[in-house]
């Protein structure tokens, strides 16, 4: 579960995030769409605290942590609740693949050294790459990268999955392998908070759509709601400009 | 003045010359060790931005970088025994050697500090956001994460640096010291073949020189071994 009470950031002058008010059942998958500029990446950040809130309350699971309080310790237990997938990877350039899953296991979760390498071996599995273990990150494709990017986060079994664009860096015809192992891991009910720009993925995946504008959210709802029905002029706006110029009622159609 | 030029010489000072050679690899090996401590202290505060230490450091750093080796000696030589003194310490018996392994010292921490600054910021933000994002704290994140790919970075600057090091060691004479160039000076007093043992001293470090690339081009490989160039060509 996420709870997200009253997260407000600002950068110098510039109100980024302006109280947001959110929760999140545990095992629910929910995207975030919006226009560039709107937050989203600071909110995500705002979760693990890669960005300090100014202000607001942040809990995940039973670590509740309240953003003018937070001291090391507590942002520390906060981050042991989430994983986080950048755009970029992220990779730990000097490790292999193996090791960059194993890492976590290893230095954060204390875990047994053969432990680790049995749980990170299945991981990478079940992302498709088990004939990839030894390679370094600078030797895979990017959709491979993202792959071990995703499979490092789920190996610590977290409480949520914090997704930032995870294929907005990718070329087009490897978008499609990362985001079927997306799919395949949110049937397993781990908690999923996925920012992304494409929406036919969005729809099918989604329990729930938020739609973020100028640091609030618009509009949430079923992909349903969102895609065929918004209330908001604003979410419609943004629709049909994503959809690439078609109408909307192709959005809509697809949405069923 | 110098006699006749005779090649055979050569051949007989080398032997002589090159016993000496462990002096010289000592005030090398001293400096790199002593060096890389001062370069990491010294570039913490950089790092970190703390406050007066860090122009402290920068006046340190640019002082080194814009005077010359030989004068720093003799700064050190005279200087320190000059400052012990007010302390009624009299450091004018001390071994010579022990001044030009704190001048050295002294000049390879500012250039490595300098290096490791340098490599320590080249590594991606990201890499240190995705450490926190598993869970690893700081200094876990620093030592784990950071600083092994930093090594990689740095080290061909800092082999480049322990090289003309190296080279820099045969003023240490200057101050008295017995290394082989002071031996050399000996040898030129006592036989007036001045160009044989220059010849034998050139012989002498180029092939020291090339046994150090040899040596640090092998590491190299080795912990830049994640990266695309040196993985594809091994
Ligand atoms: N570290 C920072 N310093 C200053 N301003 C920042 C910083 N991070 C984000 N911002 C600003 O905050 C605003 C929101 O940024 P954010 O990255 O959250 O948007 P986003 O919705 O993720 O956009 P995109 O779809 O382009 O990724 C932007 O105007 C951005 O310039
Ligand atoms: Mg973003």
């Amino acid at each position: 579960m996420i709870y997200l009470q009253g997260i407000k950031k600002s950068f110098r002058n510039q109100e980024v995030l302006k109280g947001i008010n959110l929760t999140i059942e545990k095992g629910k998958v929910v995207t975030i769409l919006g226009p560039s500029g709107s937050g989203k990446s600071t909110l995500l950040r705002c979760i693990n605290f890669l960005e300090k809130p100014d202000e607001g309350v942040v809990q995940i699971g039973d670590v509740r942590v309240v953003a003018e309080k937070a001291n090391k310790k507590d942002i520390m237990a906060l981050r042991k609740q989430s994983a986080m997938v950048f755009q970029h990877y992220n990779l730990f350039a000097h490790k292999t693949v193996l090791e960059n899953v194993m890492e976590g296991l290893i230095v954060a979760k204390k875990m047994k050294k053969a432990e680790a390498r049995q749980r990170s071996e299945q991981v990478l599995e079940r992302v498709g790459l088990s004939d990839k273990l030894n390679y370094f990150p600078s030797q895979l494709s990017g959709g491979q990268q993202q792959r071990v990017g995703i499979a490092r986060a789920l190996a610590l079994n977290p409480e949520v999955i914090l997704f930032d664009e995870p294929t907005s860096a990718l070329d087009p015809e490897l978008v499609g392998e990362v985001l079927a192992v997306i799919k395949d891991i949110a049937k397993e009910g781990i908690t999923m908070l996925i920012v992304t720009h494409e929406m036919q993925f969005a729809r099918e995946v989604s329990d729930q759509v938020l739609f973020m504008d100028g640091g609030v959210i618009v509009e949430k709802g079923s992909p349903m709601e969102i895609f065929t029905n918004p209330r908001e002029e604003r979410t419609r706006k943004f629709l049909k400009r994503i959809s690439g110029g078609l109408p909307v009622h192709w959005i809509q159609k697809t949405a069923y | 003045m110098g006699k006749a030029f005779d090649i055979t010489l050569v051949g007989e000072f080398l032997p002589q010359l090159v016993q000496y050679l462990g002096v010289t690899l000592q005030i090398l090996a001293v400096s790199t060790v002593f060096g890389i401590v001062i370069g990491i202290a010294a570039a913490i505060p950089r790092l970190f931005r703390i406050p007066i230490l860090s122009q402290l450091v920068v006046v340190y750093v640019s002082f080194i970088r814009g005077t010359p080796i030989l004068i720093q000696l003799f700064l050190i030589f005279y200087g320190v025994p000059a400052l012990f003194l007010l302390f009624d310490i009299d450091l004018t018996r001390m071994d010579p050697l022990y001044f030009v392994m704190i001048t050295y010292s002294l000049s390879n921490g500012a250039v490595f500090s300098e290096i490791f600054r340098g490599a320590i910021q080249a590594i991606d933000y990201g890499q240190t956001e995705a450490a926190y994002s598993v869970g690893m704290s700081d200094s876990q994140t620093f030592f784990r994460i950071i600083i092994p790919q930093a090594i990689g970075i740095a080290f061909p600057n800092m082999a480049n640096c322990i090289i003309s090091s190296l080279k820099d060691t045969s003023l240490a004479f200057t101050i008295g010291v017995m290394d082989m160039v002071g031996r050399g000076e000996t040898l030129i007093a006592s036989t007036a073949h001045a160009l044989e043992v220059y010849i034998s001293l050139s012989i002498i470090y180029y092939i020291v020189v090339l046994v150090l690339e040899k040596l640090f081009r092998l590491f190299e490989k080795r912990v830049n071994r994640y990266k695309p160039d040196v993985v594809s060509s091994a």
